[in-house]
């Protein structure tokens, strides 16, 4: 039975490899960004080598996005995705910066107004399950590295098809299931053994990387996340691997 | 598209947009120029690459992306004519041979090139910001030295390969074998000229010795 099907079953969900109850996922993943979000950018160029940056740039490539445009980077956190579409929809678009967690929000927003991008961005605290925006809102949604965390992912991505404009597609970026046997062993190995190290050494904070870690293997692989989008009423839904696997784009529009 | 080729191209963009941006920031003459094409996009396909490369200007930053959408000016082309391009301009001649091609607002390419070539850096004093005066005038001098070695050494192969290309493989006519065949083409007109002379006499004798018959 996979994560998705058990999150079906009964009142409880996945953090990590633990099982707890819906209702406490969402205060310790609060905990883990709160704890993480001061040293999140550096950890990110130090986890990944620096590649998140190139996932997120093939991001913003298959996004289609145009002067004028409104976006939403919902679970955006420190901002990456939010600072290359504010340049690119120009001051005539507008790009809204939501994240359920309020100091992944100020190191997003603080971050943002010391590199000059003021005009076209807003700040949003919100759920990605109950989306405080009205119906057919955005031309494209994004959402990086954000949707393992969320409780009720189908709740999420049925809320994500609610504010898109029709004609507007959401892109999920997200871990994936490595394609090659031998990946899957490194990756595992350098996720469970290397990365919490890191984190403890870096961050002084072991647990919330080994969360990292678990959250990911706990995460649909590709085939079943596109099942969902579809589910969800998304159509022309598609997916690309990145890095071997290791991250998957999915892609899906609302006609 | 692999995913090992999607890394590679977002790697080319982001490399290049920092390349560009960094320039853009220690040129002398700052962003001046960039705000009569903000927002502004060209797409130029490169036939060596095999992606779009998308310029977009965004205030006084320049956004590298693969982004084709809703291109202002879109420039087809190799690496190999762009160079050629910079050196003397024929752009005309480039369209006419399939090398160029141009659609689009003609003049969007035109202000992405004049900005391009307005780009300005003062090397010296910015690698001084950096280490210090006295290592950057040895630096400077050290460059000089080496770009006089390798303009020597830039020409001496072009000599080579030209001779090379001569003598061995006979592909390139030597000076001296033009001026020869120059000469022999010189005295095969003046031989030409004279046999036709000789002919003209000869039709001129026939002619006269058919009146005498008749
Ligand atoms: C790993 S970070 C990703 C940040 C950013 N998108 C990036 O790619 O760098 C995950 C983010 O998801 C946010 N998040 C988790 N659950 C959420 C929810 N239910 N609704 C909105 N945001 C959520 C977290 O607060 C965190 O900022």
């Amino acid at each position: 039975m996979s994560a998705h099907d058990q999150d079906h079953q009964d009142n409880s969900t996945h953090f990590g490899y633990q099982t707890v109850d819906k209702n406490e996922k969402e205060s310790k993943v609060a905990s883990v960004f709160h704890s993480v979000a001061a040293q999140y950018d550096v950890m990110n160029d130090l986890m990944s080598f620096g590649i998140h940056r190139l996932w997120k740039r093939f991001t913003i490539d298959a996004s289609g996005i145009r002067p004028g445009n409104k976006v939403l980077d919902l679970a955006g956190g420190t901002g990456d995705l939010t600072a290359k579409f504010s340049q690119l929809v120009g001051k005539d678009g507008q790009v809204v910066l939501a994240d359920i967690n309020s100091s992944m929000l100020n190191v997003g927003r603080d971050k943002l107004r010391d590199r000059g991008l003021v005009q076209n961005i807003d700040y949003v605290q919100a759920n990605a399950q109950h989306l405080p925006f009205e119906d057919n809102t955005f031309d494209v949604i994004t959402i990086a590295f954000g949707l393992r965390n969320v409780t009720d992912k189908d709740e999420a991505l049925r809320s994500m098809y609610r504010v898109l404009k029709p004609g507007g597609r959401l892109l999920v970026l997200e871990f994936s299931k490595p394609e090659q046997e031998l990946l899957t062993k490194a990756y595992d190995f350098y996720s469970f053994n290397i990365l919490p190290k890191m984190g403890e050494l870096v961050a002084k904070d072991g647990d919330s990387y080994q969360y990292l870690a678990e959250s990911i293997r706990m995460h649909p692989n590709q085939e079943t996340l596109k099942e969902m989008m579809e589910t969800a009423g998304f159509e022309q839904t598609t997916f690309k691997n990145l890095t071997g696997g290791i991250v998957a784009l999915h892609k899906g529009y609302k006609f | 598209m692999t995913n090992t080729t999607a890394m590679y191209q977002q790697f080319i963009c982001a490399v290049l947009e920092t390349v560009i941006n960094k320039a853009l920031a220690l040129s002398l003459n700052g962003s001046k120029g960039l705000q009569s094409i903000n927002q502004k996009c060209l797409v130029v396909y490169l036939s060596e690459l095999g992606f779009p490369l998308s310029l977009m200007i965004c205030e006084d930053k320049v956004l590298v992306t693969s982004l084709n959408e809703h291109p202002d000016c879109v420039i087809n082309t190799s690496i190999k004519t762009l160079l050629a391009l910079k050196q003397d301009m024929q752009i005309t001649e480039l369209i006419k041979q399939d090398k160029l091609d141009i659609s689009g607002d003609l003049k969007v390419a035109q202000q992405f090139a004049q900005f391009f070539e307005k780009l300005d850096i003062d090397w010296q004093t910015e690698l001084a910001k950096h280490i210090g005066d006295i290592p950057t005038f040895k630096l400077t001098q050290l460059g000089k030295k080496l770009s006089r070695k390798l303009n020597f050494a830039a020409k001496q192969i072009e000599a080579d390969s030209t001779e090379w290309l001569v003598h061995e493989k006979r592909l390139v006519v030597s000076n001296s074998e033009v001026s020869s065949f120059n000469l022999q083409v010189s005295d095969l007109d003046v031989r030409t000229e004279a046999l036709t002379q000789k002919l003209t006499r000869i039709t001129q004798l026939i002619n006269n010795a058919k009146d005498i018959c008749e």
